[in-house]
């Protein structure tokens, strides 16, 4: 369970986010919604441990510093911002999420590669990253979160531009990681209707907690108003559903 | 011409630019990737006025070259993590300070000072066995990095932010990697000079890459064209009688271009074949 108490974040003298108390609990999947410019990111950041912070954050009621200096967080940052153009192999990407286990060279590469096989990306281990398309970049990113073998996987808008098809075959893939490793997810996301269908819990950033029914999955038009300005409303849609589902 | 080799100057200079070739070999792609190329310049320029002031206080410029070069290298990697500046910019500043600086104390000592040519342009006959000893010492600490903390460095520089997270001390392996790029600059400048010593460290890895795809081969690669290219560089000056800085720095700008071509050809036949095959 994540806790925070009296949280802000600043970038000099202007506070990006305040959030007075707020409660993660484990096993869910928890959606960050809120405005660009709202805080999301700065969110995330802060608790992954790469932003600075005043407050309190508890991971399990240990200190949130404390619990970072000896454990990772299964972190993948927003698409575009996530890496050099390094040659890296596909394999020691994910390695990368092995850091923290003093293990053998061998032992942390048959990892990897297990890890590597839960998203089907075994074949490109030899491959240098930057070889491949967005989406299997993607996977292999979201199996270097994993390596870190944390229970708690944190994702900034990882959805952003890809199609509707992409998308919930995405939302397919956190459902079904989600249930077979037990993970807490955080992800932050501006899709209405993806996260009305899969989240269990919405959380509304706009530099501070937006109040809504949280009784209701599904955010109303008028908290969707609210959070992302008078003109933005609801439109009834249907999702494309993966062809997984059809079967 | 084999009478060339039998040389001991000779001999010192092609041993000393085969420790230089390989030291960097193994910091230039990281240097290279890490998008910090204007680092070399700033350093060699920071190592001038290190030397100017050993000059000045009538002792051995190379010490006091290494002080100032470790210091200015920390300094940089301060102020561009630290504040809100790229390196690129400190770089831009510190470096037209150092050589100032250099120039101002060279010219408060008294005398006229021939070897400032040297140290400048780089004369290899004004290496000393010291000069050697420093380069064998800095081969084995760059060696032992590479060892080490490649590892850490590859995650840092692939994606620096997840290594933090991963639990890679970023900071430390950052430090270490300015202070080892410090020091391979110091022994370069004492071979090529403080105008001409960024060249050897970024060209190589430059063109290795440009010919190469895995970053262990692109290592292997900026070895043996630093190799090649000192080497070559070496005898050129000697066969002429010219300054073996300018002459080496002909031969890795050469090569660099050479590489950029056979890169650009590897392409449009790697586009051919792709084209044909649709």
């Amino acid at each position: 369970m994540i806790k925070v108490n009296s949280l802000s974040v600043r970038y000099d003298n202007f506070e990006a986010l305040s959030i007075l108390s707020l409660t993660i609990e484990d096993g869910k999947f928890h959606a960050i919604m809120g405005p660009n410019g709202g805080g999301k990111t700065t969110f995330i950041k802060a608790l992954v441990g790469l932003l600075p912070y005043e407050g309190r954050i508890e991971i399990d009621g240990i200190d949130h510093k404390r619990y970072l200096k000896k454990n990772s967080i299964g972190y993948l940052a927003q698409r575009g911002s996530q890496f050099s153009q390094f040659p890296i192999t596909v394999l020691e990407v994910v390695e990368m999420g092995r850091y923290r286990f003093k293990e053998p060279d061998h032992t942390r590469k048959n990892k990897a590669f297990e890890f590597l096989k839960v998203f089907e990306m075994e074949n490109f281990a030899s491959k240098n990253i930057n070889e491949l398309s967005g989406g299997q970049q993607q996977r292999v990113l979201m199996a270097r979160a994993l390596a870190t073998e944390s229970k708690i996987l944190i994702l900034d808008e990882p959805l952003t531009g890809m199609d509707p098809k992409a998308q919930s075959l995405f939302y397919d893939m956190i459902k079904r990681i989600k249930d077979d490793f037990k993970l807490t997810i955080i992800m932050s996301s501006h899709d209405v209707g993806f996260i009305s269908e899969y989240a269990d819990n919405i959380i509304c950033i706009n530099r501070e907690l937006i109040p809504h029914d949280k009784s209701a999955k599904v955010l109303t038009c008028t908290e969707v108003s609210k959070l992302y300005g008078p003109k933005i409303g609801i439109v009834e849609h249907h999702h494309l559903h993966s062809e997984k589902d059809d079967v | 011409m084999f009478e060339f080799f039998t040389l001991f100057f000779i001999q010192r200079a092609l041993l000393i630019g085969a420790v230089i070739a390989i030291v960097s070999g193994f910091i230039g792609p990281f240097i290279l990737y890490r998008k910090m190329s204007f680092i070399g310049v700033g350093i060699s320029h920071g190592t001038f006025a290190g030397i100017a002031l050993g000059i000045l206080l009538g002792v051995s410029p190379l010490p006091v070259a290494i002080i100032f070069a470790i210091g200015l290298g920390i300094f940089i990697g301060f102020t561009s993590r630290t504040g809100k500046i790229s390196e690129d910019v400190s770089i831009g500043i510190l470096f037209s300070f150092a050589m100032a600086l250099g120039i101002f104390l060279i010219s408060l000592s008294s005398g006229y000072h021939t070897d400032i040519m040297g140290y400048l342009f780089g004369d290899i006959l004004a290496i000393s066995n010291n000069d050697l000893y420093l380069a064998i010492g800095v081969l084995g600490s760059v060696v032992l990095w590479y060892i080490l903390r490649s590892r850490q460095m590859k995650y840092m520089t692939f994606d620096e932010d997840f290594a933090k997270i991963a639990g890679v001390p970023v900071g430390i392996d950052y430090y270490i990697f300015m202070a080892l790029i410090s020091l391979a600059i110091v022994v370069i400048v004492n071979f090529v000079g403080v105008i001409l010593a960024s060249s050897i460290i970024i060209a190589p890895a430059a063109s290795a890459k440009s010919l190469a795809k895995r970053f262990s081969s692109i290592v292997i690669l900026s070895i043996v064209l630093a190799e090649v290219t000192i080497f070559s560089g070496i005898i050129f000056s000697y066969s002429l009688n010219i300054s073996s800085g300018p002459s080496i720095v002909f031969f890795v700008t050469f090569v660099f271009l050479l590489s950029l071509l056979a890169g650009k050809i590897k392409f449009i036949k790697y586009t051919k074949r792709n084209s044909n095959s649709e």
